[in-house]
């Protein structure tokens, strides 16, 4: 959002990830890859299984190391960000810990972070008003929906203020109605913290109204095929999901994401048309 | 306040649901023997009936008390040293990979293997009148169940609590303090209820392999060489109810805990998960 600020939230650099090198079963999970997300932008990252999304995102939080290349978060490397908690991290899973109230959920990268008490109760109930969960202050995670449970891992996320939010697929598990309801969420929390975001998912929908770019990527080995645009401008609601423009975005994506299919017509699984599913449905998810 | 004394009074229903029929059961069970007694003129030295166990049983209150103090001591500190030393060991080899892959096979193994026997080489190293081999027999029982049960709960964290907990850059103390110890808690309380009975049988068991002749098992024995069998069963009585504490307390232990930490419906998921290993 705002461009006078010098760092690019992420940029990589010419990044390769290969598996179990060498060895018989030897995968080139990413292959050259460069990504430059600006401060304050929302980026998705969608692709067929195995296309290497969420091996990026993990290299972007420095879970894995690269095989080449660099990765730099808010100018940092790698893993400086990580221990600078420069980023927060939510999952499909929403990962919280059952013997934790909610509010000691949201706390914990605080307590890593070695705030005193006062401090960590103050700021996990704003980010729990945030999500607008701020009456389950005191509840245990299990009593909570799976919904629910989301939107605390996502005020946990948060909590630090970090400037970059990363998502691996974390609305997967939800119905469709909580799951549009999260996505508005989503956009409203990050317009409010101004958080930029890296968001993986195989859902064409889900891409393109949360995000600014959609960067499309494909597999064997996993690359970045194509970037969309979508100027869907800042304020989204359900009527964009009526859209017509919303409609050609979700079909420039479905195109870009079939022809990086075609790239590599090496073998016959790639090319099959129904791998690319239904403009409204997801990639995998059919 | 409210959801609470609905949860009690509804607990209160459901404890009394759940003891009428066995205890309806039991009374018939004692009617039932005391009447077969006395119609098929059962002999004493082959089963007594239930009305002559009972007064043996109050006629040597003290003397069954004392025996089940002594029972009681060796059980509850074998419990004692052997969980303490099975967390220790835990927390070593959850340390020290190599030291885990070689112990945890052994410590499985040697859990589904009835060990007591040793009790016999215990018994050969120590002095007749020392209750220290069947401490030390006890102590070895629970050692392998709380060991194989809380390495368990260290080591099988939830790979998004360990990835999330490095995104936080976490020590690894740090990721043992809040992971690894809070995982492990239902794990340990599954272990005690488990070891809890076990190591008061070990310690009856134990006595019947020699030994001072002070404990519940080893007035059952001698009883019963006597031909004074309402007696036997009299201490035998006094065993069921020392083995009946020991469990009710490790319950209690698990209730109290589990209602601050965690939820019953984990509890129950866990309850099936970690546990394995009997003697």
């Amino acid at each position: 959002m705002r461009s006078e600020l010098v760092h690019p939230a992420v940029a990589v650099a010419g990044v390769s990830k290969v598996f179990n090198r060498g060895s018989a079963n030897q995968v080139d999970a990413l292959v050259d890859v460069d990504l430059v997300v600006a401060p304050g932008e929302f980026v998705s990252l969608i692709g067929p299984s195995g296309c290497g999304k969420s091996t990026l995102l993990r290299l972007i939080a420095h879970l894995i190391e690269p095989s080449s290349g660099n990765v730099l978060v808010n100018g940092k490397s790698a893993s400086q960000a990580r221990l600078d908690q420069e980023y927060g991290m939510a999952f499909q899973q929403a990962g919280l810990f059952d013997w934790r109230s909610v509010a000691k959920n949201v706390e914990l990268p605080l307590e890593l972070k070695g705030w005193d008490k006062k401090r960590r109760a103050a700021r996990a109930r704003e980010m729990l008003e945030l999500v607008k969960l701020g009456d389950f202050v005191d509840h245990r995670p299990w009593q909570l929906s799976g919904g629910m449970q989301q939107r605390v891992a996502i005020a946990r996320a948060l909590a630090a203020h970090p400037p970059l939010l990363l998502m691996d697929e974390p609305f997967g598990a939800l119905d469709e109605m909580t799951r549009e309801h999260m996505q508005a969420e989503l956009l409203r929390i990050c317009d409010e913290t101004r958080t930029s975001v890296v968001f993986v998912t195989h859902s064409i929908p889900e891409a393109v109204y949360l995000s600014d770019r959609v960067v499309v990527m494909s597999p064997r080995p996993g690359r970045i095929t194509d970037v969309v645009d979508v100027d869907l401008g800042r304020d989204r609601d359900d009527d964009t999901r009526e859209d017509d423009a919303f409609y050609r975005k979700i079909i420039e994506v479905r195109e870009a994401l079939r022809n990086g299919g075609h790239d590599t017509t090496v073998d016959h699984e790639t090319v099959d048309p129904d791998a690319v599913g239904h403009p409204l449905l997801g990639v995998d998810d059919r | 306040m409210t959801t609470a004394t609905l949860a009690v009074g509804g607990s209160a229903r459901r404890v009394l649901d759940a003891v009428w029929p066995p205890a309806l059961f039991g009374v018939a069970f004692l009617v039932i023997w005391e009447g077969a007694v006395k119609v098929f003129d059962l002999k004493p030295y082959f089963l007594p009936p239930p009305s002559s166990i009972w007064a043996e049983f109050t006629g040597n209150l003290t003397l069954i008390r004392d025996a089940a103090w002594v029972s009681g001591a060796n059980a509850f500190v074998g419990l004692l040293v052997g969980t303490v030393l099975g967390v220790a060991v835990s927390f070593l080899l959850m340390r020290f990979r190599l030291l885990n892959d070689m112990v945890t096979p052994l410590a499985i193994a040697l859990n589904a293997v009835p060990i007591i026997v040793l009790v016999a080489v215990f018994n050969n190293m120590f002095s007749s009148t020392s209750e220290i081999p069947r401490r030390l027999m006890v102590t070895l029982v629970v050692y392998f169940i709380v060991l194989v049960n809380v390495a368990k709960g260290l080591r099988q964290v939830s790979p998004i609590h360990l990835e999330l907990l490095r995104s936080y850059a976490a020590t690894p103390v740090e990721v043992i303090r809040k992971a690894r110890i809070p995982n492990a808690v239902p794990y340990l309380f599954t272990a005690l209820k488990i070891a809890a009975p076990a190591a008061v049988i070990t310690a009856f068991v134990a006595e019947y392999f020699g030994g001072p002749q002070n404990g519940l098992g080893s007035r059952i024995v001698s009883n019963i060489a006597a031909s004074r069998n309402a007696v036997a069963w009299a201490y035998v009585v006094g065993a069921c109810l020392l083995g009946l504490t020991f469990y009710l307390v490790s319950i209690a232990m698990e209730n109290i805990t589990t209602s601050r930490h965690h939820t019953s419906r984990g509890d129950d998921s866990r309850g099936s998960g970690p546990g394995g290993g009997t003697t």
